[in-house]
């Protein structure tokens, strides 16, 4: 009895935190319509802040508690007036996710340059000594996070609903086009969301600091953790948000009480699965039915670029000509094995490009198809002496079933929820991997991974390997190319902008989803089988969440919808860090920063760009016309 | 005897407290073209919505060609030949005026997605038959220059023209369309008028929504008039445009109406 007591009240300690994130969450979106993904990571730059004030440079608790709120707010404050505000007016809902999803990592490799990648833990505010009431030991640290919930808990709701700036902030939300009408300065009173939101992250990270253990990447499970949180409450729901991140709170502890926190984990991504698929609006979210004969946005898209016929095959075939060419050139090994990465990461861009550019599906868990596929073909050819042929093979197959079942839950999901739920998935296999011990080897990884081999043929060189993929991704992108051309690859196009449209054109439109999702897991696991097979080692990072947060820096960069594109992207950030040592720690950094800046200036990406800048040089063929109003009936 | 080529009965739909379609019933027979109009916020759209099952309706049944689709997937129903256009052109963005023209042809398309996506010899003499029909057909609207113009660079009067065409292409046996003409300047207008005249005489049954009387009077053989999100009346174009309940729900709205 007394022990479930103390884990239910754990869990109510940790529940404050993600209610303080989802609070921050459905402000934002409330305000904004958006989805802010960086939101754990002000949890995270909080609690390493109020380390670093309090236990280097030895500020008082209060003072050090100060300090890091005005960091976080400082962060917040760069960040949303350079990067999301602007976004706002310019990016599609998708583009926003992708934005933000920008903003994390660039938050997460901040944090990486300051306080590196070892884990910090905080002291507790008041000793170690805990409390006894009625017989329960209490930690102290619980009665500052309860006493900081809620004085921001009632912060919050006195300044929404009793302050001039409160009632600004709510007109903004409900609809901003009146507000601006009103005189309200709608960009500022959106920094200002934004602003806030951080501060109520930031609280929220530096009181629960001490009863967690902290990263530079934890951010991201609070982000997920209080998107949980706000998918169970109901998206914009204040009353919701708190419910929902108490009772995730609780649920985990009690889960990782009485079986193990592998089983947490999944709990409470199962949860929102589940949550997404029984009552996508939530427990507590009233609103008014969406208009959905009106189209979802009407924010520009960019056009999708391509090379067209007889251009396109000669680029083509000189790019494939430089390429194979490409290894007589290079001596230096790890350049060498650079290249091959490259190229195999390119084969699971394709999928991706295919998922996102041209279906218009946000995936921020590609990387747990690559690692389905590569753990189940690695396990299978180290354990159980399958051919590696064969065992790619099993392994494509494994990630398709399991394509097909995440496919059951996201079928009808759009824009945020997707990509929630596709985070949630790749954090789910994230946690498999590293639990999973005795199948996966566990954090340590996977060892002694044959070579691929075709029959007697091993491909143990990089330079076999670099051949191999090669041919594999000249095969696939002519493939891939005529698909996207085909009636099939019109139909995603379509899906991609107007999903009512559509359908109500004939096309089904989750057949379809559930057939690009299953190509582009397909094209995953082969990347990750053979990245397997390349290294003889497979770990949870090399295939985990932030290699798929990279993977969508890769594709954006490079330029989503044009499929070769990506190939640049994939370049840049593989082989820039091999090439320049120095480079390799700023990194995370780099990608998150790229990343924001290609989707905030670069439409098409660097390969759409150039194309674009090619055609108004040459000024000939496949110029677009500019349309003028038609005369008459001919 | 054919069956009419829809029928909606009784259909009902509120949203909240308030009531958009309100038991509303009414036949189209085959190759005709029927307009339905009424003011502002009369619930045509809505109409349309119910019948497409975008919306699913409170109460009431929508037959077509004789079979109830009732609850139907918009997809599915689109299969079966009842196509529609959106009161805001919706044209797919990304996409060139061809591509979108070709979107249409797609419930057409034999093969699956992975023999399209392979270019089947058959998957290959299908869209050549089908581009040449979707050129054929923005030739005859006039938006054939544009061909390979990203569709959204097109004016707004083009792209609802284009999103006719692309409806169309899905050569439908019933079509919907909700204000085709609104955004149409005087020569798109006559162009527009023009088509739907060819698709009627096609044999193509169409319900239009418009509020450009003259449009109406020229093209429909009947007309239904929706005020308030039932019908008020409806008959043949000369005796609705003398019908005063028709004036008077239009004056009643005040000048909102066009
Ligand atoms: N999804 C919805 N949620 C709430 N109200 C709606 C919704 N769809 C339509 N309505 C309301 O139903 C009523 C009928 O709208 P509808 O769009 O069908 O009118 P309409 O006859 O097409 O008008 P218009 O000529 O302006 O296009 C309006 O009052 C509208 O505001
Ligand atoms: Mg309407």
């Amino acid at each position: 009895m007394e022990q479930a007591v103390q884990i239910v009240i754990g869990g109510l300690l940790q529940g404050s935190v993600f209610a303080l994130v989802a609070l921050g969450f459905s402000l934002v979106f409330r305000v904004t319509g958006a989805i802010n993904l960086m939101q754990g990571a002000f949890c995270i730059l909080g609690a390493l802040s109020m380390y670093s004030l309090g236990q280097v440079f030895h500020w008082p608790t209060g003072l050090a508690a100060a300090g890091a709120a005005a960091a976080v707010v400082a962060v917040g404050l760069i960040i949303g007036a350079a990067f999301f505000v602007p976004g706002l007016s310019r990016l599609p809902v998708s583009g926003m996710l992708i934005m933000t999803a920008g903003m994390l990592t660039l938050a997460e490799g901040l944090a990486l340059l300051v306080w590196g990648s070892q884990p910090y833990a905080l002291p507790p505010f008041s000793g170690e000594a805990p409390v006894r009431v009625l017989g329960i030991r209490l930690p102290t640290q619980g009665f500052w996070i309860a006493a900081v919930t809620a004085a921001v808990i009632l912060g919050l709701w006195l300044l929404l609903t009793r302050t001039t700036a409160g009632k600004a902030l709510r007109a903004c939300a409900e609809n901003p086009v009146a507000a601006r009408l009103m005189g309200i300065d709608v960009p500022r009173a959106t920094l200002a969301s934004f602003v806030l939101a951080a501060l109520i992250g930031g609280l929220g990270g530096i009181v629960v600091g001490p009863i967690t253990s902290l990263q530079f990447d934890t951010g991201r499970f609070f982000t997920i953790y209080g998107f949980v949180a706000v998918a169970i409450g109901g998206l914009g729901s204040f009353v919701g948000a708190v419910v929902g991140g108490l009772l995730l709170g609780v649920v985990e502890q009690v889960a990782a009480g009485y079986v193990s926190s592998l089983f947490a984990n999944s709990l409470a991504f199962g949860l929102l699965l589940v949550v997404l698929l029984w009552r996508p609006s939530g427990l507590f979210a009233s609103g008014p039915q969406r208009r959905t004969d009106v189209r979802d946005e009407n924010r520009v898209w960019p056009p999708i670029v391509r090379l067209r016929g007889r251009s396109a095959a000669v680029a083509g075939i000189a790019a494939v000509a430089l390429l194979a060419a490409l290894p007589l050139a290079v001596n230096s090994v790890p350049v060498m094995s650079s290249l091959v990465i490259t190229f195999i990461l390119f084969i699971g861009l394709l999928g991706l490009d295919l998922l996102m550019g041209y279906a218009g599906q946000v995936s921020l868990g590609q990387a747990g198809f690559m690692a389905i596929g590569g753990y189940a073909s690695a396990i299978l050819a180290t354990n159980h002496d399958w051919s590696p042929l064969a065992a790619t093979a099993a392994g494509i197959v494994v990630a398709v079933a399991c394509a097909v079942v995440l496919s059951l839950f996201t079928m009808r999901l759009r824009g945020h929820y997707l990509a929630l739920a596709t985070l949630a998935f790749g954090l789910l296999v994230d946690s498999f991997t590293v639990g999973l011990t005795d199948l996966t080897g566990g954090p340590s990884g996977l060892v002694g991974i044959p070579s691929f081999r075709i029959g007697p043929y091993a491909f143990d060189t990089s330079e076999r390997m670099y051949y191999l993929v090669l041919a594999l991704i000249v095969v696939l992108v002519v493939v891939l190319h005529g698909g996207v051309r085909s009636g099939f690859g019109r139909a995603l196009q379509a899906i991609r902008t107007d999903q009512t449209a559509a359908a109500a054109l004939g096309i089904n439109v989750a057949r379809h989803k559930l057939i690009v999702l299953a190509i582009s897991a397909a094209l995953a696991a082969l990347a990750g089988s053979l990245y397997a097979f390349y290294f003889h080692f497979l770990s949870p990072e090399m295939v985990g969440t932030p290699r798929s947060l990279e993977m969508l820096a890769m594709l954006v960069l490079g330029g989503e919808g044009t499929l070769v594109g990506p190939l640049l992207g994939v370049a840049i950030l593989t082989l820039l860090p091999t090439v320049f040592q120095p480079l390799a720690a700023y990194k995370t950094f780099a990608t998150g920063l790229l990343l924001v800046l290609a989707v905030r200036y670069l439409p098409g990406g660097i390969f759409g760009t150039a194309v674009d800048r090619l055609r108004r040089i040459t000024g000939g063929r496949g110029t677009a016309p500019v349309a003028r109003v038609p005369g008459t009936l001919s | 005897m054919t069956p009419a080529a829809l029928e909606a009965i009784g259909l009902s739909k509120s949203f909240g407290g308030l009531v958009a379609v309100d038991d509303v019933s009414f036949t189209v027979a085959q190759g005709t073209l029927t307009a339905l109009i009424g003011p502002n916020g009369a619930g045509k759209t809505t109409l349309f919505n119910l019948i497409t099952n975008l919306y699913r309706p409170d109460a009431g049944d929508v037959r077509f060609l004789g079979a109830s689709i009732a609850g139907l997937a918009p997809e599915r129903i689109a299969g079966l030949g009842l196509t529609r256009t959106f009161q805001s052109a919706r044209i797919f963005p990304g996409m060139t005026t061809l591509e979108n023209a070709l979107v249409g042809a797609h419930r057409h398309l034999r093969g699956g997605p992975l023999a399209q996506m392979a270019w089947l010899p058959s998957v290959r003499d299908e869209e050549r038959r089908v581009t040449a029909r979707a050129e054929a057909l923005l030739e005859l609207v006039g938006l054939a220059p544009f061909r390979r113009a990203p569709a959204t660079t097109l004016p707004m009067g083009a792209q609802k023209l284009l999103e006719v065409v692309r409806a169309l292409m899905a050569r439908p046996r019933l079509l919907l369309l909700d204000e085709p003409a609104a955004g149409l300047n005087d020569s798109e207008t006559a162009e527009l008028s023009g088509l739907l005249s060819a698709v009627r005489a096609n044999g193509i049954t169409v319900v239009v929504v418009e509020h450009n009387m003259s449009l109406v009077m020229e093209v429909a053989d009947e007309i239904v008039v929706l005020d308030a999100g039932a019908v008020l009346t409806r008959g043949v174009p000369a005796d609705i445009q003398r019908d005063r309940r028709v004036i008077e729900a239009y004056i009643g709205q005040g000048a909102g109406a066009h």
